[in-house]
Parts: structure tokens; sequence; C-alpha cells
């Protein structure tokens, strides 16, 4: 994905319609602001739908309340734009009713981490098998400009007019100890990375969270900008061991010079595992399910 | 209802610990088995142990009824002390009948047998020496009471000793010997008793053999209703009175293919329903108001983004934590009005168990034919008790009946939203190719893209109303009946839910003494069936509206749809209604009638 030689107009736009990338995006254009890390997501996805082949038809975008959430009318598949912080159980629900799904769950991080709190560890104990795309940028962008959970100490928005006591969650650490089955980090400025970050986690069977970082460009003029991520992002070590739980808290305590990358990942039984364990035991065989056929 | 030869009712009370409850299922299920129709209901405490007042009533006749009589028939104390109070409900020329040679020595005052009317029949049994000589313990005197009951009135010994052994069946068998033999015990001495008491127990109904009746509770039948319409998917977090309606799933789901999940909380439980509805599921949840008010928002969503999802609601004393052992009819206004917005949902009350079967099933038909949530609202009273239910041979509930996109038009793109006359639309579901849409809580155009421009949102908001009118003609459910005298009527008593039972009660007894009355149960709560509610007013001079709620819910969402004011008759004391205060009522609004009529 980085190329060699300066990128020409006519050649991008020959590059894209003939990678079949499009066939992945709706007709309605984003409504993001210019500059905003969201344009990153949609590529990125599109992107990596694209590389692994799946059908429109059988992808689902679940999304929540907030700017990120927006997302699933760009795209040519099937979307859920849902309820603030309600993103997960729906998700749940819909790989429960059909297995045969991809399901896509993206939010931001008050969406996800202030009133939706409560069902991501669950989602991840259960290992449901869905994508987790948290587009973290420190700030509710929608209702333009107020503080979230992951806003820095010290932050002034409209309603920390004398600055952000609390300090911020981290939430690569609550996914890791969580027990989420794949946990990462990619930087919005980084499209390439970010890219191949999104394919290895929907290519991950169980519950992968990827968390990006995604700089707000109407409402954060001083903390988490383009300019201030470029110099602290930092790749993680090449000797990082992914299997290793331990080793994947102690690289995410390093807030102040965050590493993109794969934390973590392991192999265990998904919630469809589970459910189809439980229909043995009971003495039943697995019905065909919702939508198949 | 002269034809009814058996109408017992038969309460045990004890305490925490006493075995009251245990016994009082073998003695419905007992009677179920020998043929009769059951009705029961128990009281007992929100506390798992400790001293709380458990009460057991069994009501046993040849003919279906509807309600608990008011009066008790035959009451058994295995603790005075919580007895003495409930001495009052027995009838005259009924019995009672408690420990003689209790364990403790019960204080001057506190024996039950000094708080009996002249009327009331003592019969006192020494039921713990009696246990310790036939099992060597005295743990079973409750086996031993039941036994005394059953050889008083001559109830079917076999049937007692199958049911005894159907309970204990998971033990080893000296627990169920040793408890056939205190039972036997104690029938032999009630066998030589000389009664003067009036109770009878005629033979089972001849025309009702065993197994063509089934003796289940409200949320066992919601249970069948759900296996029945082909259940996919459950979600929910236990409450109760609730609560047994997961159990009961999780134990039979599993072995039909389907699959449920207890979810973090309410709000999880109806997400993922609406979730897996979306997806294409039969899916469902199960809450109490607590957990309803949780769901709300989520409510709403499917409202807007047209998803079906079935949620059973059984409700239990409130506000707030409330009563959660006790029942009450609180919660109409949060099912049928719940949420923000122009939020309008089906709402179904069944008023019995079969109703519940019922109910559940054909819930399941209209959240996937009209494309909303479905609520079916019980509550503990009726979610708890137990009745005799004949089932029909044939499964009659309809699955996957739901409007499809067609391929005629496949070029054009799919209109998930489609304004049609009858404002239902076509429905897809993930991975089919030719139905790719966005659904959203948004207000949105017919291809589900959000928009707010004013004709929009009045089309759409007429679209999630008038579609559901549809559901007032939806086939195989009464979602509204008449009972009783036709034509003119001086009184006419509207009720919903498990109040129903009680309010036809008391109108038959009411016709009995003379008075032209009728009841209708109306089973539909949203869309009411507001042009049959009005004729059926008409023909009233008073209405009586009996509810368990303070301010009147029903009375409120008739009147304010039928433009009349109605008799509210309300209760909160955690209890069903009782027979004898609706017939008192009728009594008064004849009363009043007669006398304004002579007045003038």
């Amino acid at each position: 994905m980085s190329p060699e030689h300066p990128i020409y107009l006519e050649d991008k736009l020959e590059e894209i319609r003939g990678s079949g990338r499009l066939g992945y995006r709706s007709k309605s254009l984003p409504t993001w602001c210019p500059g905003c890390g969201y344009y990153s997501m949609t590529e990125g996805v599109t992107w990596a739908l694209n590389e692994i082949g799946l059908r429109n038809e059988d992808v689902v975008i679940v999304s929540g309340i907030g700017c990120a959430s927006r997302f699933p009318f760009f795209m040519e598949t099937y979307g859920f734009h849902t309820l603030h912080g309600r993103t997960l159980p729906v998700a749940t629900g819909i790989k429960v009713a059909n297995d045969k799904l991809t399901v896509v769950v993206v939010g931001g991080d008050g969406d996800g981490f202030a009133i939706g709190g409560g069902h991501i560890p669950h989602v991840a104990r259960r290992n449901v098998d869905i994508t987790y795309l948290l587009f973290d940028n420190g700030i509710y962008g929608l209702t333009k400009g107020q503080v979230s959970p992951t806003s820095a100490i010290g932050f002034t928005t409209s309603t920390s007019p004398f600055e952000n006591h609390d300090q911020p969650l981290n939430p690569l650490m609550m996914l890791l100890s969580y027990g989420a089955s794949w946990v990462g980090q990619a930087y919005a400025g980084q499209p390439g990375h970010l890219a191949e970050m999104i394919r290895a986690a929907i290519k991950h069977r169980g519950f992968s969270y990827l968390h990006i970082l995604s700089p707000c460009v109407t409402f954060d003029k001083t903390d988490r900008t383009y300019r201030n991520l470029d110099f602290s992002v930092r790749n993680l070590p090449e000797d990082h061991d992914h299997s290793n739980r331990l080793a994947a808290i102690r690289e995410a305590t390093k807030v102040d010079r965050p590493a993109v990358g794969l934390y973590y990942v392991e192999n265990r039984p998904t919630l469809s595992d589970t459910l189809d364990e439980v229909m043995i035991r009971a003495g039943g065989k697995p019905a065909e399910q919702a939508g198949a056929g | 209802m002269t034809s009814i030869h058996t109408d017992v009712q038969i309460g045990i009370c004890g305490s925490a610990g006493d075995g009251t409850i245990a016994v009082g299922d073998i003695l419905k299920r007992a009677m179920a088995r020998a043929g009769y129709r059951v009705i029961a209901f128990d009281e007992y405490p929100a506390e798992i142990r400790g001293f709380g007042k458990c009460v057991a009533r069994t009501r046993i006749t040849t003919e279906q009824v509807y309600s608990m009589k008011p009066k008790t028939d035959v009451l058994v104390s295995l603790n005075d002390a919580h007895a003495i109070p409930h001495a009052e409900e027995v009838r005259d020329f009924g019995a009672v009948i408690y420990d003689s040679a209790p364990i403790t020595m019960i204080d001057e005052g506190w024996h039950i047998s000094g708080h009996l009317n002249p009327g009331q029949l003592p019969y006192g049994l020494p039921m713990r020496e009696i246990s310790e000589q036939a099992t060597g313990s005295s743990r079973s005197r409750n086996i031993v009471a039941l036994g005394f009951v059953a050889g008083l009135y001559q109830l079917p010994r076999q049937a007692f000793i199958d049911a005894i052994a159907a309970k204990f069946q998971t033990k080893a068998a000296e627990v169920t010997q040793s408890n056939v033999a205190a039972f036997n015990a104690g029938y032999d001495n009630g066998a030589e008793i000389y009664r003067f008491d009036k109770v009878e127990v005629g033979p089972p109904a001849r025309r009702t053999r065993v197994h063509d009746s089934t003796m289940m509770t409200g949320n066992a039948a919601v249970v069948r209703g759900c296996l029945d319409a082909g259940i996919e998917t459950f979600f929910g977090y236990p409450i109760t009175p609730a609560t047994s309606i997961m159990e009961r799933l999780a134990v039979e789901m599993p072995k039909h293919g389907a699959r449920l999940l207890q979810t973090e909380d309410e709000i999880s439980a109806i997400s993922a329903t609406v979730g897996a509805g979306f997806a294409g599921a039969r899916a469902a949840t199960a809450t109490s108001g607590p957990g309803f008010a949780l769901m709300s928002e989520m409510m709403g969503l499917g409202v807007m983004a047209e998803v079906p999802a079935v949620v059973f609601v059984s409700q239990r004393g409130g506000p707030s934590t409330g009563m959660p052992t006790k029942t009450e009819q609180a919660d109409l206004n949060i099912a049928v009005f719940g949420g923000h917005g122009d939020a309008k949902r089906i709402v179904l009350a069944p008023t019995n168990v079969e109703g519940c079967w019922r109910c559940a099933g054909r819930a399941f038909e209209m959240a996937e034919a009209y494309q909303t949530p479905v609520v079916v609202l019980l509550d503990l009273y009726l979610s708890n008790r137990y009745e005799t239910v004949v089932f029909p041979n044939k499964n009659p509930f309809v699955r996957d009946a739901w409007k499809r996109p067609t391929q005629d038009n496949a070029n054009e793109p799919y209109r998930r939203f489609e304004l049609t006359a009858d404002g239902i639309s076509p429905r897809a579901v993930p991975g089919d190719p030719h139905g790719i849409h966005t659904a959203t809580g948004l207000e949105h155009n017919e291809f589900g893209r959000p928009n707010d421009l004013s004709a929009m949102h009045f089309q759409m908001t007429e679209k999630r109303h008038e579609k559901l009118n549809a559901a007032l003609k939806h086939p195989g459910i009464t979602i509204y009946k008449r009972f009783g005298d036709t034509g003119e009527v001086d009184v006419g008593l509207l009720a919903w839910g498990s109040t129903f039972g009680e309010t036809l009660e008391a109108m038959l007894l009411a016709r009995a003494e003379g008075i032209r009355c009728a009841a209708m149960k109306v089973v539909m709560l949203s869309p009411l069936p507001v042009k049959p509610i009005k004729r059926f007013l008409k023909d009233c001079k008073e209405v009586i509206v009996p509810e368990l709620n303070y301010e009147g819910q029903f009375a409120n969402l008739v009147s304010g749809a039928v433009g009349r004011d109605v008799i509210r008759f309300n209760r909160v004391t955690g209890k069903p209604m009782a027979v004898n205060e609706i017939l008192d009522t009728i009594r008064s609004a004849a009363g009043k009638r007669k006398l304004r009529k002579s007045a003038a």
C-alpha cells in the first residue's frame, strides 16, 4: 500500500475503479468534516472487505450514535444504525440469529466507553465473533465538543470549561483484562496500516477489538491532533509476543507513546461454538439459522 | 352454574420451610391426574429463607372456572401464627385442620382453634406424632396433613401416591416410600373421622379424560407458546416473576436447535432481541416492570426501524423494586405508552393460562406480519397460577408469513420502508442479495436514508401507526369478547388481564341474583378495539372497570378512547381481586340505578 512514486489522480481513480472496492460503497457521500479520521475507516473497511472477498449481503455493519456511527449509510452492505451505546448487544443478537454473517461494529469513545461501557466485558468474555472498530477521538463531536471518558486531564471543552480533571480510561488495558481474544491498535493518520489491521481483525474468529486513534479536526485543536499523534505514535516492538497477555498489558500502559500493531491474539471457542455445545448436551442439533437460504 | 358438581377450594398455610408449597403442589397434581379441573395460586415471601408466610390455595372443580373462590372450603394450618388471619376466609360449615400436638408450646391465644367461628368445623390432628410413627421423623407432618384431607373427603388415593412418586422421582426410593407411608397414615386417620362439615367432593367430570388436559402455570404456557411458534432466539435477564420463562426455555430451546443467552442486563436483552429480529430470527425476551422500564428506549428503535420482537412482561407490585412476589396490574401505561415519541406498538394481555399460550404464539406472528415489537402483558398471579388446560391437537401457529421483496423490480433500489396502502413494507433480512439496506433509529425515507423533512416524518409516522390496525383482525385470537346477558344491561364490566377471571365469576354470581349484567374482556390493549368497546358501553347503564392499580390505568385508556367515564374499582393489595368485592360493586351500581329510577 505504500507507493514508490507520486500518485496521479487519473491513476488513482483507475486503480480504485478496477479494484472492486467501490462495490462496497453506497451512493451516499460521507457527512464528516474534511480531514476527519473516519475517512480512513471508510477506506480501510472497504479495502478489507474487498481483500477478503466477502459478499455484500453477508456483511452487517452495526453502529450506535455519534459521528462514527453514521458509517453504515456510506456502505453497500446491510447496516443497523442503533441506539447510543447499544451496538454490542445488538450485534450479539444478529450473530446469534445468523452465525454466517460477518458483523462489524463501529463506534466512538463516548458510545463505547461512556454509555455503552457495561456491554464490552460481556462481549469479550463470551468471545462473540464480531469485529469492534472503536474510533477514539477523545471528544463528543456530534454534540459539538464535550469531554469524553478518554479525554486527557487538562483538556478544556464546553462541558469542562475549567479543564477536565477525570482520569481517562485506558481502553486497551480494559479489553486485555476483559479477555478479548484479539486486541490491536491503529492510527487514522496511517491509513495503510489501519486497513491491514481492519482486515486482520475481521478475519480473526472471535471478538476482535481494534482501537483507532482518530483526531477530531473540528473540536480538538490542542490534544489529539494529527500533528501530536504523528509525533507520539510508535510501532509495537518487533519482538512483541502477541500471545503474551501480560506483555500486551505492559505495552498498553505506555499511554504517552501509543503503539500501533497487534497486542494480543488467542484462539478459543466463540459464543456460537458454546451455543452449539449447549445444543449437543441438550440432545438437540443446530437448526438452520435465520436468513440462511 | 348449577352444572358444577364439585367446587372445593383447599388452602394450606405454613411458614417457609414447613413444606406448604410442596404439599400444595402434590394436591393440585394429584387432582389433575384424577381428572378434575384445577386452578391454584401460591402466596410466598420474597425471602428464600426465614419464617415468612406461605399459602397454597387450590380450587378443584368439575367445570372450568376462571378465578380463585372468595371463600376457602378447607384450611390446613401448618403454622397457627400464620394461619390465624386466614381463618376468616373459611366459609361457614367449612373445615379447619390443625396440629393438635405441636412440638413447641403455643402461647395462650395463639392456637387457631381459639380463632374459629362457630360455623367453622375444627379437626385437630396430631400431625407430628403420626409422622413420627409412620416414618420415624416429624419432617413429613405436611404430607400427613395432606393425607388427612384426602382421607376426610375420600379423594382418589392412588392419584396422590402417583403424584408423590413423580415429585420425588429424582431422589432415592426411600424418600418416596417414607412420604407415601406418611400420606397413607394421614389418609387412614382422615377416613375414620365422622364429618360435620358441608364440603362435598364428587367424582370428576366423566368426559374429561386425564390425558386431554395439562396442568401448567401461565409462564409454562408462555414457554409452550414460544416453542409451538418456533422461537429461534431468546435473550433474558433474571427477574421475578418472569424468570421461570427463561429457565424453562433454557432447558427446551437447545433441544429444538434454538439459542438462548442470559445477557448482562435487560438493556442488552432487548437489544439482542431486536438485533436477532433484524437478522430474521423469531426472537423474544421476558421481564418484569423494572426490566421493562430499562427496555423503553430500545422498544422505540424496534418501532422506528420496524423490527419484529416479542417482549413478555409479567407485572408485579411497583413502582421501583416494589413488591417482587406480589401481583399488580400497574404496568399497562408503560406497556402501551412507555418510551419517547409516537411509538405505537401491539400489546396483548391474556386473561388465563390458555390465553398465555395463545397470545405467546400469536405475538410472534404479529411481530413478523406487522414488523413491530409486540408486548405480551402478564402479571404475577397469571404467571404463577396453575390451571388445567386443554390444547388443540394441531399446532395452530403460522411461521415465516411476512411480506418479502419481490424480484419484479430487482433493478430498482430496494425500498425497505416503502409507503404502501396497508403501511406494511416488503422486509428483507441480511443474507438476501436483493434487500441490502440500513435500518436506523433516525427518521428516514423509503430507502432507509436519514430524512427529517416535515412531509416525510408525517408519512412515516402515519405508516407506523396505521399498519398496526391490521392486528385488530389478526386470525386465530380473540382480542375482545362479551359474556353474560345480551342486549341492554344494568351493569357492564370491562376487564383485562388476570382480573377478568374474578370479574367473570362476579358477573355470573350477580346474574344468579337477578341483576342484568354482562362482562367484556379486552385482550388487545394496543391498538385498542375501540368500536366493539363503544358498542358494549352503549348497552350498559353503568360500567365498572375493576383492576389492580391505584388510578385505573385501563379505565383511563378506555374513557379516553370512548369519551365516557366509568366506575373505577381499584385495589392495590398485592393480591388478586376478590370476587365478592366486585360483586358488592355490581350490587351497589345496580342498586343506584334502581334508586335513581324510583326517585324519578
